[in-house]
């Protein structure tokens, strides 16, 4: 076998040379491998730390921090999170770093302390993406492919709620306003919202409408709510004048409960200055403003005159329960006289117009118009708020808000605003102008303020989709409803105690006492006194509760049952037995103490506190030791100072205040000591 | 240039890119090996905070059972000692006399030395040190001996 | 040399040319090499080398493969995680992540490019018909091996091309649904159709790969290079008259197998080179070049990784991988066109090729006018599926509607 002769046994130079460079190119490329695993940005932010480290502090810590190199991992298998923040973020557990430049200036706050990493991570609170090692990979800003980039501190409240499920999570004020603001607008009327579960939310009851209001009004009204009523709780439904004129003849139809008889009354005689002294004195601004002062908890009545008939506002205050049996207003106890001299001064007083005419009665009989009225009615889903006997609920008109912080940014319709796609920004637009993101939309437009809409935005922004384990999650149950059956839960059912007083933190908030051990509080005798006439313990306070005109007896069955049942024991059975001895150590130690500085005995002293000057025919002694001695644990945050008096000093003090009010001498004694 | 002279240059040409690859191959192989060593680990950390020393009274002992430590608050300072038996890795008790193991009945005095039975070593101690924000912090990657003594 | 050195090696480092063609033919790893070539295979003209670079490429992605399964988890989400793990926190990750994706990417291009090549040279004619079979079954294969690794991210980007992949195949006549099944391991992209693709990608493909590359390469060995053939010498004349024996000198088990056509004396001993250094040297420089190529691309473009797959939202629009969207543009236009027959056609078109195109010309000749015809209807063929993987690629936007890529 020959071999090619003339053919050298060796490749060309020209191979040789591309040997050579492709060789050394090799060796370069890898090189630069190698050299991009080394010049990574965090190894380059460790090293300024270590120079900031060496500034601050000493050997000892620096050889700890020594053998704590590399990257830094949390794993928190039960949150599916792994962050690697520490990595970079080197002094945010050390307070020596609190005001070294970032990344590594030490947490703000005492949030670490409660959020501790090593349980909650870092993304929990913050979002964006832990597992990254890099400035912009980590999703500081948005990123592309990075779902939940970091939030900006103002909205981080929203991460606050997917754990704390409560209505007022603590030390989150915008979250819990923006949970308010969804409780108070009914937002779960319509929509399935979490935390929100078994809420209702009900408007007036439109089945004596026909009975009730003033067609002009009606017209108004749905034409633009806030047009007579600027809190107005039901928003523009943007109705076209069709729509208004059928709905409006569909509940003007609405005639299913006749006003109560008031054919024997002589609106001729009605007096409206005893009808404005019953106004003052039944205490109604509590709970309905006028000229935008007073409560809140009914419709503010400034134009009332312009939207009531006259017969049914005298029927509905004589009884209301008749027409709305779960409505929060109460039953006062008048004659029919002093209901005509309200409802005149009522229609006088609150319009805009000057008095003018009612208009009569109007039967409806087109069944076109009605049914047509009928058939918005239900389009536009007013049965959430408003029941209708007739209209079947046929469940919530809105889509479901469960998970909706997680929904697909690229779903959601903008409307051609130019705003970056994500779920809150669709639902800030939303609650803003339901109607002007490109598709036509059910949703009325409430009016919110940006500012509003934004806090509401932040609170719906904590509705996640993924479920957290148990041992995160804070939802505290909500208070057993309190219902008293018997002829006592008939008074106040009558009287609406719930509305403004609370039993094992279920009922109102007006009052700042609960009944829980209003047994123990007050002397039984008082309390008939006071509910037949309440007067002013507290001058500072606006609040009053209102005369509810009752009669002496019902006075008594509520006395009865509060000084039997709402007791506290560790209050009972206090030996009353004082001395003289006592009541003047008692009263040197109201001088000494500078009780005088907040409350009132006689014609001297403060207006913080309560008066004094009646406390021996007022409070039980039992109730006064206990309150002396801790009073933060009665009322958490109250004013009344914890003078860390002992037993003996407390009781001195009861004895003397015991004393007051009983006899004369009190009262000169206290205007002597001063 | 004459033939040799060519030669010689090929030689040299192909011995740059024999160092060249030669190189490149060590590098590569180191790279492999240090690409196999992990820089994260997905466990539970080796150095963990226990808590603040307000929860470990004065002479108490406490069992933190999920992470096998027994923490001492003596009189001279706070130590951490390994509640595994180092015979065969089952859970010491801790009695008044020391430490026992209810596996193959090795017995550890106070300080965790061998006093009876088939276990070869004493229990391993922990180095305790205090936080910047003052809790106590356990490094099972640093073991001491039984003079070791925190004080906080 | 000493003892323990020559139990090793055997032979020593080869000075002569003797000694260099022993090692050849001695050594495991080097007698895939003859111990002589012909120097006209040696021009990089003659075949560019494409089998070669595919080889290679197989090489560095089963290296770079083993190294990516040490930190990657099969079973979604943290098959996810796990490739956020490579990118951040695994010493030189991104390198190894890239290079394997577009190795990946490469080896399907020089695949099918190297499938041109030998057909432009008329390589796949007898005595060649079983090999270009067992090439279009390493095309295949080649596919399906893409196709598996696409799906290992689980982003976004992965999950709905598989979906879009296995909704192609669904539209099989007769077996499209159960072929689905068995593809997904039930009847939605889930853990186990990842963990299917994860075994396929890992360990079954590769094996088959593997042991038909053998074979391919084996063949390729029996049967020399068809641009060697090109300037064989005609058998001796004593041969070809039947005067002596035909000779029984051959690459087979002694002497039992049949001497195949173009035997070794076949060549122009004039034309012989050492396989060692020529041969090894070439082989070196294209190994060198592709490792450096491929370093480079690895370390300036980054393969993508988008967010994590959800079934619930699909992209729109959502694309196979490349080189599947010239069978999704036709798809869009008849599901069963497009999805079924023209795939089938083309690859029986592909597996009968060598035995309907019997005639002998043209072999080891690129564009041999002899072939105009042949090489015309392919050519076209080609660059009409280029034209449609580019359509696929470039021209189609939401809802598969024509856009201007510049726009």
């Amino acid at each position: 076998m020959g071999l090619a002769v003339g053919v050298k046994n060796t490749a060309p130079v020209g191979l040789h040379v591309a040997f050579a460079c492709l060789g050394l190119a090799f060796l370069l490329i890898f090189s630069w491998v190698l050299l991009q695993e080394q010049t990574a940005e965090w190894r380059t932010t460790q090293a300024r730390f270590a120079g900031l480290e060496a500034a601050t502090k000493n050997p000892h810590q620096l050889a700890e921090a020594a053998r704590v190199g590399g990257l830094r991992q949390i794993w928190l298998p039960d949150l599916d999170r792994v962050d690697r923040c520490g990595t970079c973020h080197l002094g945010i557990d050390d307070p020596a770093f609190a005001t070294a430049p970032q990344p590594f200036r030490s947490h703000s706050g005492a949030w670490l302390t409660t959020h501790p990493s090593d349980r909650f991570g870092c993304t929990t609170c913050h979002d964006g993406e832990g597992q990254a090692t890099d400035y912009a990979h980590a999703a500081h800003q948005p990123q592309p492919f990075v779902t939940r980039p970091m939030r900006p501190i103002e909205t981080i409240e929203a991460n606050c709620g997917t754990c704390h499920r409560s209505l007022d999570p603590p030390d989150a004020p915008r979250l819990t306003e923006g949970r308010r603001l969804i409780l108070e607008s009914g937002c779960f009327s319509c929509h399935d919202i979490p935390g929100f579960e078994g809420l209702t939310f009900r408007g007036p009851a439109l089945d004596s409408l026909g009975y009730k209001v003033l067609p002009e009004w009606l017209a108004l009204w749905l034409k633009d709510p806030k047009s007579y009523l600027a809190q107005s709780k039901m928003g523009n439904f943007r109705l076209s004048p069709d729509e208004i004129a059928s709905l409006q003849g569909f509940l003007l139809s609405q005639r299913a409960q006749v006003p109560l008889d008031s054919t024997g009354i002589d609106w001729k005689r009605a007096d409206t200055g005893n009808g404005r002294a019953l106004f003052g004195e039944l205490r109604c601004v509590s709970c309905h403003a006028v000229n935008g002062r007073g409560g809140t908890m009914g419709p503010e009545l400034t134009r009332i005159g312009d939207k009531i008939r006259r017969d049914w506002l005298f029927s509905y205050l004589k009884n209301p329960h008749r027409v709305q049996p779960d409505t929060p207003m109460l039953q006062y106890r008048l004659n029919d006289d002093q209901w005509r001299d309200i409802t005149a001064f009522l229609l006088e007083e609150y319009n805009s117009a000057g008095v003018v005419a009612e208009p009569p009665l109007v039967a409806y009989q087109d069944a076109r118009a009605i049914a047509a009225g009928r058939a918005v009615f239900e389009r536009r889903g007013c049965i959430s708020c408003h029941r209708l006997p007739g209209i079947e609920d046929s469940g919530r008109v809105g889509p479901s808000l469960a998970g909706i912080a997680d929904r697909d940014p690229d779903e959601l319709p903008y409307g051609g605003n130019i705003v970056r796609h994500t779920a809150e920004n669709y639902l800030f637009l939303k609650l803003l102008m339901p109607d002007a993101l490109g598709q036509p939309s059910t949703m009325p437009t409430f009016g919110f303020t940006p500012a509003d809409a934004a806090k509401m935005t932040l609170a719906l922004a904590s509705l996640r989709k993924a479920d957290l384990p148990a041992s995160y999650v804070l939802k505290p149950p909500p208070p057993k409803p309190y219902r008293p059956a018997g002829r006592f839960g008939e008074l106040m059912s009558r009287y609406r105690c719930l509305g403004c007083h609370s039993v094992g933190g279920y009922g109102g908030d007006l009052s700042t006492v609960p009944l829980d051990r209003i047994g123990s509080q007050l002397i039984r005798d008082y309390i008939v006194t006071y509910l037949l006439n309440p007067g002013a313990v507290r001058v500072s306070v606006e609040a009053r509760m209102p005369v509810f005109h009752m009669r002496p007896d019902e006075a008594n069955a509520f006395a009865d049952y509060l000084s039997t049942v709402f007791l506290d024991d560790s209050m009972e059975g206090y030996d009353a037995n004082f001395t003289a001895a006592d009541a003047r150590r008692g009263q040197e130690l109201y001088r000494q103490l500078g009780c005088a500085a907040c409350h009132q005995i006689g014609a001297t002293g403060g207006y913080v506190g309560p008066e004094l000057s009646a406390t021996g025919t007022r409070l039980k002694p039992g109730w006064i030791a206990a309150w002396l001695t801790t009073p933060s644990v009665y009322q958490p945050g109250t004013l009344q100072p914890d003078y860390g008096l002992s037993s003996a000093d407390a009781r001195a003090l009861t004895a003397y205040l015991s004393s007051l009010g009983r006899s004369g001498r009190a009262n000169a004694s206290a205007g002597g000591t001063r | 240039m004459t033939e040799d002279r060519i030669d010689l240059l090929r030689r040299r040409i192909f011995g740059i890119g024999c160092v060249g690859i030669g190189a490149a191959t060590a590098g590569f192989l180191a790279a492999t090996f240090r690409f196999l060593v992990p820089n994260v680990l997905y466990e539970p950390s080796r150095r963990f905070d226990i808590g603040s020393p307000a929860q470990f009274p004065s002479g108490s002992a406490t069992f933190l059972p999920d992470r096998h430590l027994y923490v001492f608050n003596s009189a001279d300072g706070f130590f951490a000692i390994s509640s595994t038996c180092t015979h065969l890795g089952c859970t010491v008790r801790h009695t008044g006399a020391g430490f026992e193991c209810p596996c193959h009945g090795s017995r550890f005095d106070e300080n965790g030395l061998v006093v009876q039975g088939p276990a070869p070593q004493p229990l391993a101690w922990y180095a305790v040190s205090l936080s910047p924000r003052a809790q106590l912090i356990v490094d099972l990657d640093q073991s001491v001996g039984p003079e070791f003594r925190l004080r906080a | 040399m000493n003892a323990v050195g020559r139990s090793i090696w055997r032979i020593g480092w080869p000075v002569t040319d003797k000694d260099r063609a022993a090692a050849m033919i001695s050594s495991i790893f080097l007698h895939i090499h003859p111990a002589r070539v012909s120097r006209h295979v040696l021009r990089p003209t003659a075949t560019l080398a494409l089998g070669l670079i595919s080889g290679i490429l197989f090489l560095v992605l089963s290296v770079t493969g083993l190294a990516l399964m040490l930190y990657y988890v099969p079973y979604p989400p943290e098959s996810y995680r796990s490739m956020k793990d490579l990118q951040f926190v695994v010493t030189f990750g991104i390198v190894l992540r890239n290079m394997h994706r577009w190795s990946g990417h490469a080896m399907v291009a020089v695949v099918f490019l190297h499938m041109c090549r030998v057909f432009w040279t008329g390589s796949y004619k007898a005595p060649r018909e079983f090999n270009w079979v067992v090439g279009v079954t390493l095309l295949i294969l080649t596919l399906a091996l893409s196709f598996t690794g696409y799906l290992l991210p689980w982003d976004q980007l992965a999950y709905w091309a598989i979906t879009v992949g296995t909704n192609i195949a669904g539209y099989a006549p007769l077996v499209g649904d159960r072929l689905k099944f068995l593809m997904l391991g039930g009847h939605v992209i889930g853990p186990m159709t990842l963990l299917r693709f994860y075994v396929l990608h890992c360990v079954m493909l590769p094996l088959l790969m593997l042991m038909l590359i053998s074979l391919h390469v084996w063949r390729v060995r029996k049967d020399g290079l068809s641009g060697a053939e090109v300037h064989a010498l005609p058998a001796p004349a004593e041969e070809a008259a039947g005067v002596f024996p035909a000779s029984t000198k051959t690459h087979g088990l002694m002497a039992l197998s049949r001497r195949p056509r173009s035997s070794v004396e076949a060549r122009d001993p004039n034309d012989e080179v050492f396989a060692w250094p020529h041969l090894l040297f070439r082989e070196l420089l294209v190994t060198l070049a592709v490792v450096v190529v491929l370093h480079v691309v690895s370390l300036v473009f980054m393969a993508p990784l988008e967010e994590m797959a959800d079934p619930l939202r699909t992209p729109n629009p959502a694309k196979a991988p490349w080189y599947f969207l010239g069978l999704q543009e036709l798809v869009h236009y008849s599901a069963l066109v497009g999805g079924v027959i023209v795939p089938t056609l083309i690859v029986a078109a592909l597996v009968s090729l060598p035995y309907i195109d019997r005639r002998k010309t043209g072999i080891g000749r690129w564009f041999a006018p002899e072939r105009r015809l042949a090489n015309t209807v392919f050519t076209a063929l080609v660059i009409i599926s280029i034209a449609l993987t580019i359509i696929g690629t470039l021209f189609r936007g939401p809802n598969w509607a024509w856009v201007w890529p510049w726009a």
